[in-house]
């Protein structure tokens, strides 16, 4: 089972590695931030719960959110078979996963610059 | 840690830990080379200065300016008369360069008197121009001249003039990407909030991070106009000097080169609470994604889905043609900074190429763990490579072309490897749905070429057999295709006009007034 959510959680992490910028900002506190608004929402999508975008940086993250719903929905067709409980676990392994990736796993030196 | 030792650095070791090779089941956090250091002693670099980053990649593609250099004359003349930043009002920035031609003499006596001559004299000789960028460079900035108090003084004595300072010598940072970020935090400084603008669209974007390369800026502003949105400035390309000092009033900063100016898309979000949404131009997936974000965030959604779907009904079979004939080339994808993220994945998902390298010459970090995500395993990555090492990766991974800028591109071609200018292009515009056809046409060319066939041919020792004949492109490169493919009636070559500009040029739009104004009238 363990393995089977790991697995699924590689797919959405190739996906959004091959095809999306959001995650990259150039410092650690946008990264966290980036990661943490697009994923939720798009965690919320997937639900079908309601989503936050009064401001325009909630706009923002819900517009990738969007695409990046669209896209899981369309690609990984076992998502359809899942339940609300068990897409939240996945998409709190894959936030996680992407945290530890363009974050606390991260290679880049630049990440903790004071300055833009 | 994948780190790739060329046998021609292992006399810099420094240089090891600039270059990986993506092996399988390794990510970000197990393969990323060090990159935007200072360039090794010894290390003959690819880079350009500070300057160069500051003036000739975001300054000057400004249209309605004169860019002034205070240095020798060298530093102006010998980079930008190769760049292909066009624009709409008959290539003024492209057909004048200045600079106060400092001399010896200058170093030693001080060059504020020459440069507020200079500035006069420029004016006067362009009395329609009203605008100025002024730029630092090694020599003027090593002697200490105040070029902003002389700015000052000018406008002072001219009240109709503006002119912007850019304090970015050449020394001023690892590579042309610390004058990026010079120039990008001194024009929010400077001038971003100075003119209010007309405000005509409920829907206003700011492009940022896009130069007008062989017209890229203005396909794409076609469609953000065609969806009803005004384009309040673009940062910088074909961009207007007063439109980039009002770019505060916009809604949302549609953010194309992350590399070259996502520093002044972060500062607008701190400073004017403004989002930055990052696009992708290039590549028909990318590029409908990117149409569909900003079409969403306006919610406009279905303006976007008309373009996209036109489009791509009218360039797809096109694209295919090429793709059916490029499939598993090896490309080196070895371009300045934001190409080989922007390109990696697409030209292989839609071309059906294999990119065997990537390279950046002044990337960071962050520009090389997308390059790298994008790519696939078995890819080498380089930072800052120098010429050897580019030598010895082509003699190693033996691609069938290389993307990269004119310097390098001449070393490929001496290798007998034909290379495109991913930086000026060759027949661009290469954004937008017909550019990336013309992309698609122009490696076609390059790789097919008969007389690049013939540069396999040494006529100094090759026997060369006098049953030869003269092959077309078509004759080499349909050889090995199926009949389903060389007859099909689907797929075509190139059929866009040889200056795909013009019809932008000039061409009226649709009133697409929003509800709520429509209302308020």
């Amino acid at each position: 089972m363990e393995d089977m959510m790991n697995d699924r959680i590689g797919q959405l992490v190739d996906y959004i590695m091959k095809k999306c910028l959001w995650q990259f900002h150039s410092r650690s506190w946008d990264r966290e931030k980036q990661n943490e608004g697009i994923l939720t929402k798009t965690m919320q999508l997937l639900c079908g719960e309601p989503v936050e975008t009064g401001t325009p940086t909630d706009k923002c993250y819900w517009v990738d959110a969007v695409c990046l719903a669209d896209a899981f929905k369309t690609r990984y067709l076992w998502l359809a078979t899942m339940d609300k409980a068990e897409i939240k676990l996945l998409m709190q392994g894959l936030k996680d996963r992407m945290d530890y990736l363009t974050i606390t796993g991260s290679l880049n030196e630049e990440l903790n610059d004071p300055h833009y | 840690m994948p780190y790739h030792e060329f046998k021609c650095s292992k006399c810099i070791p420094e240089r090891k830990k600039h270059a990986v090779i993506k092996g399988a089941g390794e990510d970000l956090t197990s393969a990323l080379p060090l990159g935007y250091l200072n360039t090794i002693p010894g290390s003959i670099s690819e880079r350009g200065c500070a300057y160069c980053g500051a003036k000739h990649v975001i300054g000057t593609p400004m249209k309605d300016v004169i860019h002034m250099s205070h240095g020798p004359v060298g530093c102006t003349y010998d980079t930008w008369q190769t760049k292909r930043y066009i624009s709409d009002n008959d290539n003024f920035q492209l057909k004048y360069t200045y600079a106060t031609d400092m001399k010896e003499k200058h170093i030693i006596f001080g060059a504020e008197k020459l440069l507020k001559q200079n500035i006069i004299e420029a004016f006067k000789a362009f009395p329609n121009i009203k605008r100025m960028t002024l730029y630092q460079t090694c020599a003027s900035a090593l002697i200490g001249d105040d070029i902003n108090a002389i700015a000052q003084e000018v406008m002072d004595e001219m009240p109709d003039v503006d002119i912007f300072v850019c304090n970015s010598p050449g020394f001023g940072g690892p590579s042309q990407s610390g004058g990026h970020h010079k120039i990008n935090i001194a024009w929010i400084n400077q001038k971003v909030g100075n003119v209010e603008p007309k405000i005509t669209s409920d829907y206003v974007i700011n492009y940022v991070g896009e130069y007008n390369i062989q017209g890229d800026q203005e396909v794409m502003v076609d469609y953000f106009k065609r969806m009803g949105i005004q384009v309040l400035s673009t940062f910088t390309g074909n961009g207007s000097y007063d439109d980039l000092r009002a770019m505060h009033r916009a809604h949302l900063n549609v953010l194309e080169c992350a590399r070259s100016a996502e520093y002044i898309c972060n500062e607008l979000k701190v400073r004017y609470g403004t989002p930055r949404l990052d696009i992708d131009g290039f590549g028909f997936e990318p590029l409908s994604a990117s149409l569909r974000k900003v079409g969403l965030f306006f919610g406009i959604e279905d303006r976007a889905q008309a373009i996209i779907d036109e489009e791509t009904a009218r360039w797809k079979p096109e694209l295919d043609w090429y793709k059916e004939r490029l499939k598993g080339k090896k490309v080196c994808l070895w371009p300045g900074g934001s190409k080989l993220w922007h390109w990696a994945h697409v030209i292989h998902e839609e071309m059906g190429v294999e990119v065997v390298s990537v390279y950046t010459k002044f990337g960071h970090q962050g520009d090389m763990e997308k390059g790298i995500s994008r790519c696939e395993e078995g890819a080498l990555a380089i930072d800052d490579p120098n010429e050897l090492e580019g030598i010895e990766a082509m003699e190693m991974l033996k691609p069938d072309i290389i993307f990269t800028g004119k310097r390098p591109g001449e070393v490929a071609k001496k290798l007998r490897i034909p290379y495109l200018n991913a930086h000026a292009y060759h027949n661009g515009p290469w954004k937008g749905y017909e550019g990336w056809v013309r992309f698609a046409r122009d490696i076609y060319n390059a790789i097919y070429s008969p007389i690049h066939q013939l540069a396999f041919v040494d006529i100094s020792k090759d026997e060369i057999s006098s049953d030869t004949k003269f092959l077309t492109q078509k004759m080499i490169s349909d050889v090995n295709l199926s009949e389903e493919v060389t007859s099909s009636s689907e797929l075509r070559e190139y059929t866009g006009k040889y200056d795909s500009l013009a019809k932008l040029r000039g061409k009226t739009y649709p009133d697409l007034t929003s509800p709520k104004q429509s209302a308020a009238v």
